[in-house]
């Protein structure tokens, strides 16, 4: 069949004030009728710049420099600026990464949906909003007549997002440009997004270009597979083979440094050492040399073209690998997480990864000693922190005249858990559980409304002034945007400094001796300490973030998703990094991010929020191998996971629905608004928390296992089927 | 959204109160006995006692205050012992004239700055841009009145253009079609808010400019005249409706400088004038005006925005 779009030795650059950023090199590549091409790599890498060449959107200074794009067989390098308006929106369609600023706030989405059929199908007002009635129940919105009248602040993130699409499909294009469709989006929306895309691609025949940083996202929804890497492709092939027998050494290494949910924890990431290029000025060889373990002299100085290894996998690499690198992994029975824990088999399996955990449910399945508060601490006596009970509640004020409390939001209702020394504990859940505002009641930046968080047996929400200044100095922070959370006129020795300044600790000459330590401890050169943040990668800038966290030696570090603005290669140096940190200083990690794989890697507990509440908590492997609440299975069902197998064999979307107000949350159980197995009394009684293995809570009427309390746990739950997971 | 516009509405009256009770205490600190003020140094303790008594100048201060209040909702701001006729007719009399020579200023470079400024932002840093922001600038720092000596210097005395002095008519509708006589006034009050307008413009512009949904406007297939008159402008000027909104006061209390410099009837021209002869009564009730119109603006600025941004109108 002919190819919707064909792209050939394509080059785009930026001229900027002073140099050329070279940020699409002598690409290639085609797309079929019907087939979605995942383009994969980490920012900066010309993905993103290659839809906005095929659409002719490049930004200021941005120009095509060579090659051509063809759309079913036009050029459109060559089209003059009328003819590719035309083009665009019509036959190529884009939807963009954040639907909160690609619509604009003050036109009404009907209008917006509209304004783009009555310009390429010259129709009247009237038919272009019927067809953008149609065009927005196609991307399920029921009701969608009285839809359009809606502004673009009254919709959800994921609404907005199914509005963006249904612009782009209004006028039935041949070929749509994802660029990172569902990156701003919470994974049980992403999931549903990414269906979506899925099934109006089947049913419209569109060729689909999914731009994307996540491998997990193509694994599952692309056909083949380009693998981009400083403005080349460097591999290209379909996507099961490019997952299980690459070729080229960075796809195997990006494939390497993800965490996945099967990750055996005690064994260290693979990570890339370096970062990319600066592509001003490319390195004259193979691009990825400098950073690529099996670089020789020919590939420092000679690069090496995109050569077909067999007939649909092409590759551009001097010595090439041979599949993926060997990890261990925790086992997994079947396609999907095996929610009750499937006997024998999985103890023999899981010996490596999870050893003392497998001891301690062969031994003491249900003891007295598993009482009230029992199962909250992990390491027996030493409860470090305790947090008890904790509620963070920010009022809603309205009144005419006088403003009075007439709600609040729930932020955190009730939330109690133990940590032990040296133990890392995650949160994890979609944005809006709660879990930052939690993080921030721990270190003091927060108060709580109820309850308590007592360190060492001092209750720490109570202190004030002095005391509490003590205290900080054993609970730090690490922050997600290593760019805000650094003050930009303050030099990296100032940062590091302030915090002992504050804290009146060691004259000059020792607080620089503690700079220079942590410094190298972090792996950043000693002359970093007169240079400023702006100096450093994104990458470094979090290691200064975590050399600041770790300057008074505090007994715990929050970390507020640590890792999240950093690419793929960037964030496994960190995740060792804070490992290796932890291990040296004996500290006590409190975990908080939306990446289940990422708080599986960290966590040797995990607990699970969902709308201010925890409702399930245990291990990594009690997790992810022997969900117990629904919320939770769902969760791990829409992970998407780099690996094609698993997610193709994934059923539907995972969660349904959205997160509903926390102004109101429902009562009950808060989940029960989008569980599959809810029933009258999820809606009148509150779930108590209940034991499920040793160290192993939930809460929730209908468990996915049966829980410990009465009788053999491993007997009973041979009877239990499991309900979810799409197994 | 009518919750949010009737307590904007209390605590702007609110803000008056406040305002009109610190007017009042400025009257009270400069002129304690009004007796005394109005009837001269020479005259008998007796006299000013009873000129006290007879307006009421003795009674306790809060009674004054109340008085004072009471008069003011009834529309009378005082009464001008100089001029010997009421501060409302005063007010009546110069008003009309401070609103028209405003109002047209700020329309004229509200229609001026708002495409300048989107071109401006468009073109961003292109010559034209450059030599723009060079005389914006230039414009902005230069004090009202030197620019207007300059306007005068060459288009009226120089050249002969226009007259130095703006329309003596008394009356507003002669005063209102006497362009040619008001053209030196009104263009110095243009062109300076011309220049700050711009700048903002600009910058409102570009902002917009860079948000996604322009970029999707255009991966719509949007020609770029659409694009920047359906996404950029009206986002760009909300910024620019709270500004306008201060501007309101120059309507009502006219403008100082320009109605000096070119001897213009006017509030602006009454305070001055005033001011020199220790009119207290008249200035004191034109800054009440000027701290009143302040207000008003304020409330009008927002009430636009709420009828302009649909995010603040449906909640």
């Amino acid at each position: 069949m002919e190819p919707v779009l064909e792209i050939n030795d394509l080059s785009t650059h930026i001229q900027l004030s002073r140099s050329v950023v070279q940020a699409v090199g002598n690409i290639s590549m085609s797309i079929a009728p019907g087939e979605t091409l995942g383009l994969v790599g980490e920012s900066g890498c010309g993905k993103s710049m290659t839809g906005l060449s095929i659409m002719r959107l490049l930004p200021n200074g941005g120009k095509v420099v060579g090659g051509s794009i063809k759309l079913s067989g036009v050029e459109l390098t060559k089209l003059s600026d009328a003819d590719i308006r035309d083009v665009r929106g019509n036959e190529v369609a884009m939807i963009f990464q954040d639907s909160l600023t690609s619509l604009n706030p003050t036109m009404n989405i009907g209008r917006q949906i509209a304004e783009q059929v009555r310009k390429h199908r010259h129709v009247s007002r009237a038919e272009a909003l019927e067809r953008a009635a149609e065009a927005l129940s196609i991307v399920g919105f029921p009701n969608s007549k009285e839809r359009l009248d809606n502004f673009p602040h009254q919709l959800s993130g994921g609404q907005r997002q199914r509005v963006m699409i249904a612009i782009a499909l209004s006028c039935d294009p041949k070929l749509l440009i994802a660029d990172e469709p569902t990156t701003a989006l919470d994974v049980t929306i992403q999931a549903q997004i990414l269906g979506l895309l899925d099934d109006l691609k089947q049913r419209l025949g569109m060729a689909v270009l999914l731009v994307t940083h996540d491998m997990g996202v193509v694994a599952g929804r692309a056909d083949r597979v380009n693998v981009m890497y400083a403005g080349r492709i460097v591999e290209s092939a379909p996507t099961t083979e490019l997952f299980t027998h690459m070729h080229h050494p960075y796809t195997q290494a990006l494939l390497g440094s993800i965490p996945l949910l099967t990750q055996n924890r005690s064994e260290r990431l693979f990570s890339i050492p370096g970062i990319p290029p600066d592509l001003t000025d490319p390195p004259p060889g193979c691009r990825f040399a400098p950073r690529c373990s099996r670089a020789t002299d020919q590939c420092r100085t000679e690069e090496p073209a995109l050569e077909p290894a067999t007939n649909d996998h092409h590759f551009a690499c001097w010595h090439p690998v041979d599949g993926p690198i060997v990890r261990t992994t925790i086992a997994v029975n079947g396609t999907a997480p095996a929610p009750a824990g499937a006997g024998e088999a999985e103890h023999s399996d899981a010996a490596p990864g999870a050893p003392e955990t497998v001891a301690a449910r062969n031994g003491s399945a249900a003891e007295p000693a598993f009482g009230a508060r029992g199962w909250q601490s992990g390491e027996g006596d030493d409860r470090l922190l305790v947090v008890d009970d904790v509620v963070r509640e920010y009022p809603v004020t309205s009144g005419v005249i006088l403003q009075r409390k007439v709600a609040s939001v729930k932020a955190v209702s009730g939330v109690s858990f133990t940590v032990g020394r040296g133990e890392t504990f995650g949160l994890v859940g979609e944005s809006g559980c709660g879990k930052t505002t939690l993080g921030k009641v721990i270190v003091g930046l927060e108060k709580a409304d109820k309850g308590q968080v007592a360190l060492r047996g001092t209750n720490v929400t109570g202190l004030r002034d002095r005391q509490l200044r003590r205290f900080r100095k054993d609970l730090q922070m690490m922050f997600q945007d290593p760019i805000a959370s650094l003050d930009p006129r303050m030099r990296v020795g100032a940062i590091l400094r302030e915090p002992m300044k504050i804290q009146g600790i060691g004259t000059k000459r020792q607080q620089d001796k503690v700079i220079a330590d942590l410094l190298g401890e972090v792996g950043l050169p000693a002359n970093a300490v007169e240079r400023f943040p702006h100096e450093f990668s994104g990458g470094q800038r979090q290691r200064i973030g975590l050399a600041r966290a770790l300057t008074l030696n505090p007994q715990v570090i929050v970390a507020d998703e640590p890792v999240s603005a950093l690419d793929v290669s960037i964030r496994s140096q960190v995740l060792n990094l804070m490992k290796r940190l932890q291990e040296t200083h004996g500290i006590t990690y409190i975990v908080i991010s939306h990446d289940l794989a990422v708080v599986k890697f960290l966590a040797d507990r995990i607990g699970v929020m969902y709308l201010g509440k925890l409702v399930e908590m245990g291990t990594g492997e009690d997790i992810y191998l022997r969900p117990v609440h629904h919320y939770t299975a769902g969760l791990i069902a829409t992970v998407p996971e780099p690996d094609p197998m698993r997610e193709k064999s994934k059923s539907e979307v995972g969660i349904k629905g959205e997160l509903p107000s926390p102004v109101t949350p429902p009562s009950g159980c808060r989940f029960r608004t989008r569980c599959p197995a809810a029933q009258q009394i999820c809606a009148e009684e509150e779930p108590p928390f209940r034991p499920f293995h040793p160290g192993h809570v939930a809460a929730c009427h209908f468990p996915l296992q049966q829980p410990i309390d009465g009788g053999d746990p491993l007997a009973a739950q041979a009877g239990t089927a499991p309900t979810i997971a799409g197994s | 959204m009518t919750a949010y516009l009737i307590r904007r509405l209390v605590t702007s009256l609110i803000v008056i109160l406040g305002i009109a009770l610190v007017t009042f205490l400025m009257t009270h600190i400069i002129a304690p006995s009004p007796g005394r003020a109005i009837l001269g140094d020479r005259a008998s303790r007796a006299a000013v006692n009873a000129f006290d008594n007879a307006h009421g100048y003795d009674r306790p201060v809060w009674v004054q205050f109340g008085s004072y209040l009471w008069q003011l909702v009834h529309g009378n701001l005082g009464y001008s012992y100089k001029l010997n006729q009421t501060v409302d007719s005063l007010i009546a009399e110069n008003a009309p004239h401070s609103m028209w020579l405003s109002g047209i200023s700020v329309f004229l470079s509200i229609v001026i700055a708002i495409p300048l400024g989107i071109f401006q932002a468009v073109k961003r840093n292109s010559v034209a841009d450059q030599a723009i922001t060079a005389a914006a600038f230039t414009a902005y720092s230069m004090p009202q009145n030197f620019l207007g000596i300059l306007l005068i210097g060459f288009l009226a005395i120089q050249w002969h253009l226009f007259p130095a002095e703006a329309s003596q008519s008394e009356r507003i509708i002669p005063y209102i079609f006497a362009f040619h006589s008001n053209f030196l006034p009104i263009a110095t009050l243009t062109i300076t808010a011309v220049a700050g307008y711009s700048r903002y413009m600009r910058s409102a512009g570009l902002d917009a400019l860079a948000q996604d949904y322009i970029r999707l406007a255009r991966a719509k297939g949007l020609t770029e005249p659409t694009v920047l008159r359906r996404h950029l402008l009206r986002n760009a000027i909300l910024p620019m409706v709270t500004l306008i909104g201060l501007s309101i006061p120059l309507l009502l209390a006219g403008n100082l400088v320009v109605e000096y410099l070119y001897n213009s009837h006017g509030l602006g021209l009454l305070f001055i004038n005033e001011l020199g002869n220790e009119d207290f009564p008249t200035v004191i009730a034109l800054t009440l005006l000027g701290g009143i119109a302040t207000v008003v603006g304020n409330f009008v600025a927002d009430v636009a925005l709420t009828v302009a941004d649909p995010r603040i109108r449906i909640n």
